[in-house]
């Protein structure tokens, strides 16, 4: 937290790393620099060594060739814990500290204040504590129990934890994709004062409004190799953007705007539709061909509308109905029957077998299907897998790939893959495109608007608000678990929707805190 | 035979570098630590141990594994859902017990009286995993505790002679060019049990359930029902088990029968390949993980070693092959 005797010299300077994996070059001849005060975005899509030069710069891994220096000097680690004594913390999305005990234990572990050596003095403890967390801005009880908090809260406290270790270096991998947007602002704060305090900060991110909005320079990396630094001034979003793809965008998708589909038969359907005090008297129309976006920030009970719809979890009041018939009391394997599909938002704790390879990832839901009295033909799964490979341009090395070695948009597509098996007549999508390059979201707008285009309705929540305009015909705005308004895409912008939800989030105020 | 839908190797086209090759050599080594391990033990029993290298030695050695590779399936698919099952031991005290309770009906009627039973407790067990949500460590648990006194109680607690003769005493004598009626019975059973994981949608649901239980639940598999068939399943293997010790002893001795074997059977099929994490089952791992603790067991019994400091020596022998497995992590 000192400032560096020479000011212009990086803390932390990663000079030609070059590091393999089985002949596949994750890093390919990378130089980088982080200076002190500075916030650095880290971008680039999945695949292009983010995570690796991430745990190159942490002694995760040791580089093949080329070097890290760390304020001036040649550094070497052999593992995570060197790199920290040297003031380098990595803070992850999966964060690493101890959910029962408190805000202050977990600031202050391995270092609490001691009566006698031995016993701890909590009274200290928690007051040393409680400073650190005024003065970082942070509105949280010391004496807290960490598991009460949100993550973006654990999150910040595990960001405080680093500083008050005496880091120089914070890495903040993919910070927000789990966060609200309050949460965001409050992390964006914090991230400013440690800017003040002289610490270099590496912000890794996909949604480039939030490099734009916080980074001082930005870096791109592809395929593994460096491909610009510059500060957002020198790197607007077109450039930044080509810089990542490699090649121009490509124009996106035409979606439905100006189709009149509510003379389309209705398909799927909601009245009134309730699940504890989440989802209170939602009511959705969705007709054969469209695409309905439920656009709400996340908490808003857009993913327990969805899981209530598709009967992963029991709604308690309300009507839900496919094609003119009601579905009660049902289960995820009833309404697949039916005809409804749903790819949920956690992929990897709710859509992947990440031991199983693509085939039974895909297979899953159809395996009944595709052989008889119980057996399984292997030919006609891998029949289906190529199929969809195909569609869907999979990029996998064949059908007996372990999921797990795919990329997030690949692994999206193959749950994707496993939604259309069941050749369904409604289709819901929780966030599909959560934490996947710009490449494949895409990629994935396009199959939505194609299968839309086949007469399936399809019914849709995301983060971003942009990617419903882009692809969705017509939207409805959710909060705290209530319908607040309808909206038609055409002619509506960005800012329409959030002061629309902003307005929505106002008459609820005592909820909205909560 | 080896279900590894997770240990397929993908087929990279990329050029074959030396770092690759290091990796599949662990990858391998990994894979297949449990045959090696079995190899080096018995090249080791073969060359030191007096009497090893023996065809009545193998009979007898064979005879013992029956019916821990029988509850070593079972545990290989409870595993492979993410759960376990510490029943097993105390249902074959169980079967054991209800083949003396049913002996009137006959020695076939008996056997099956006994097997149905310690099937229709595993559907049990099954039920308090899947309805009640109770941890699979816990209603294991439970069974291993309440089987066993069950099993005591309805032969008030004393051991109790079976025919030497018929069904019982061919299970308990027969063999065939040295390899025992057993042995030969609990090896087609593992292969029709390798057939079900591999080639089953019952074996994939099993797999789903324990890769991801929420996965598969919104991927519409019956996850309910795989978990009553496979506690079920183990249940019914436990019970033929049973039937094998009791007619090898030639009584049913709920005292004795399947002490500690669900340790032996988790061990088996750990050992053999299936992680405790679930969504992995190596049915012949399991065997050969049997066979191997068998093995073992003789070896300890034929060099004199004594049975305390053998129990030791065994537990570093499973630590040792665990930790072969785990390299390359």
């Amino acid at each position: 937290m000192n400032a560096p005797e020479h000011p212009d010299q990086p803390v932390l300077e990663a000079r030609h790393i070059t590091k393999t994996f089985r002949g596949f070059k994750a890093l390919d001849d990378v130089s980088f620099d982080l200076r002190a005060g500075e916030v650095h975005g880290l971008m680039g899509e999945n695949g292009a060594g983010k995570s690796t030069l991430i745990k190159t710069l942490t002694g995760f891994h040791a580089p093949d060739a080329g070097e890290l220096r760390l304020a001036g000097n040649a550094a070497r680690f052999t593992s995570p814990r060197e790199s920290q004594a040297a003031g380098i913390a990595a803070v992850y999305q999966e964060i690493n500290l101890i959910p029962e005990r408190s805000v202050a234990e977990n600031i202050m572990l391995g270092r609490e204040p001691r009566i006698a050596r031995t016993i701890i003095d909590r009274r200290r403890l928690n007051a040393e504590a409680d400073a650190l967390l005024a003065r970082y801005g942070i509105g949280v009880n010391a004496r807290t129990r960490l598991a009460g908090l949100g993550l973006g809260m654990q999150q910040m406290i595990a960001i405080t934890r680093a500083v008050a270790l005496g880091a120089r270096v914070v890495i903040l991998d993919e910070p927000t994709s789990a966060l609200s947007g309050s949460e965001v602002d409050l992390l964006f704060d914090l991230v400013n004062r440690l800017r003040d305090d002289g610490v270099a900060t590496l912000f890794v991110s996909h949604r480039l409004s939030e490099c734009y909005a916080l980074c001082d320079r930005l870096t791109v990396l592809r395929d593994g190799k460096h491909i610009r630094t510059g500060t957002p001034e020198e790197l607007p979003r077109t450039e930044l953007v080509t810089a990542m793809l490699g090649h121009e965008r490509e124009a996106e998708v035409a979606r439905g705007e100006g189709r009149d589909l509510s003379a389309e038969p209705r398909v799927l359907s909601t009245q009134d539709l309730c699940w504890r005090d989440r989802v209170r008297d939602v009511s959705i129309d969705v007709h054969a061909g469209e695409v309905v976006g439920l656009v709400g920030l996340l908490g808003s009970g857009r993913t327990e509308t969805f899981k209530a719809i598709f009967g992963a979890t029991r709604a308690e009041g309300g009507r839900i109905t496919l094609d003119g018939t009601p579905l009660t009391r049902h289960t995820p394997a009833v309404s697949i029957g039916r005809g409804i599909a749903f790819l949920p938002e956690d992929r990897r704790a709710e859509g992947i077998f990440g031991r199983l390879p693509i085939r039974e990832n895909m297979t899953a839901t159809t395996l009944g299907a595709l052989g008889r009295f119980g057996l399984v033909s292997r030919r006609r799964q891998v029949a289906l897998v190529d199929e969809f490979v195909d569609e869907l341009s999979i990029k996998c090395s064949g059908a007996n790939q372990p999921i797990s070695e795919l990329s997030g948009g690949n692994q999206q597509k193959v749950l994707l893959a496993r939604c259309l098996a069941t050749r369904p007549r409604a289709l819901l999508l929780d966030d599909p495109t959560r934490g996947i390059d710009v490449g494949a979201k895409d990629e994935v707008h396009a199959v939505i608007r194609r299968l839309a285009g086949e007469g399936i309705a399809v019914l849709i929540t995301s983060s971003e608000v942009e990617e419903l305009l882009t692809v969705c015909d017509r939207l409805i705005a959710i909060s705290e678990g209530e319908t607040a308004g309808e909206l038609e895409v055409g002619g509506t912008s960005a800012e329409d929707v959030l002061a629309l939800l902003a307005a929505a989030a106002d008459r609820n105020p005592t909820r909205a805190s909560a | 035979m080896t279900d590894t839908a997770g240990s397929a190797k993908p087929k990279l086209t990329a050029r074959a570098s030396h770092s690759r090759e290091t990796a599949s050599w662990t990858d391998w080594l990994r894979t297949n630590s449990v045959y090696i391990a079995f190899a080096l033990l018995v090249i080791f029993n073969l060359a030191v141990t007096p009497g090893f290298n023996n065809l009545y030695a193998l009979r007898l050695l064979l005879f013992q594994a029956a019916p821990l590779i029988l509850i070593a399936l079972g545990q290989s698919l409870a595993i492979g859902t993410r759960g376990i099952d510490l029943s097993v031991g105390s249902l074959m005290a169980l079967s054991s017990s209800m083949i003396a309770v049913a002996i009137g009906l006959g020695q076939p009627g008996a056997i099956a009286v006994a097997i149905l039973t310690t099937a229709f407790v595993g559907l049990f067990n099954g039920a308090m995993v899947t309805f009640l949500r109770v941890d699979p460590l816990i209603s294991g648990l439970a069974l291993l505790v309440a089987g066993r006194g069950l099993a005591k109680v309805l032969l008030d607690g004393s051991r109790v002679g079976l025919p030497s003769g018929g069904p019982l005493g061919w299970l308990g004598m027969a063999s065939y060019v040295f390899i025992p009626a057993t042995a030969i019975i609990a090896i087609v059973i593992a292969v029709i049990v390798a057939a079900l994981v591999r080639r089953t949608t019952f074996g994939r649901y099993t797999l789903f359930a324990g890769a991801s239980r929420s996965a598969a639940f919104l991927a519409g598999t019956p996850v309910r029902r795989t978990l009553l068939g496979v506690y079920a399943i183990s249940g019914l293997l436990a019970g033929l088990a049973g039937v094998f010790a009791s007619a090898r002893t030639g009584a049913a001795d709920p005292n004795y029968i399947g002490v500690l074997f669900e340790l032996d059977a988790i061990a088996a099929a750990v050992i053999g390949g299936n992680p405790l994490s679930g969504g992995r089952i190596s049915i012949m791992g399991a065997v050969f993980g049997a066979l191997l603790l068998e093995v073992l067991n003789a070896t300890f019994i034929m060099n004199n070693i004594d049975y305390t400091y053998a129990q030791i020596l065994k537990a570093a022998f499973i630590v040792a092959a665990l930790y072969l497995q785990r390299a390359g992590h």
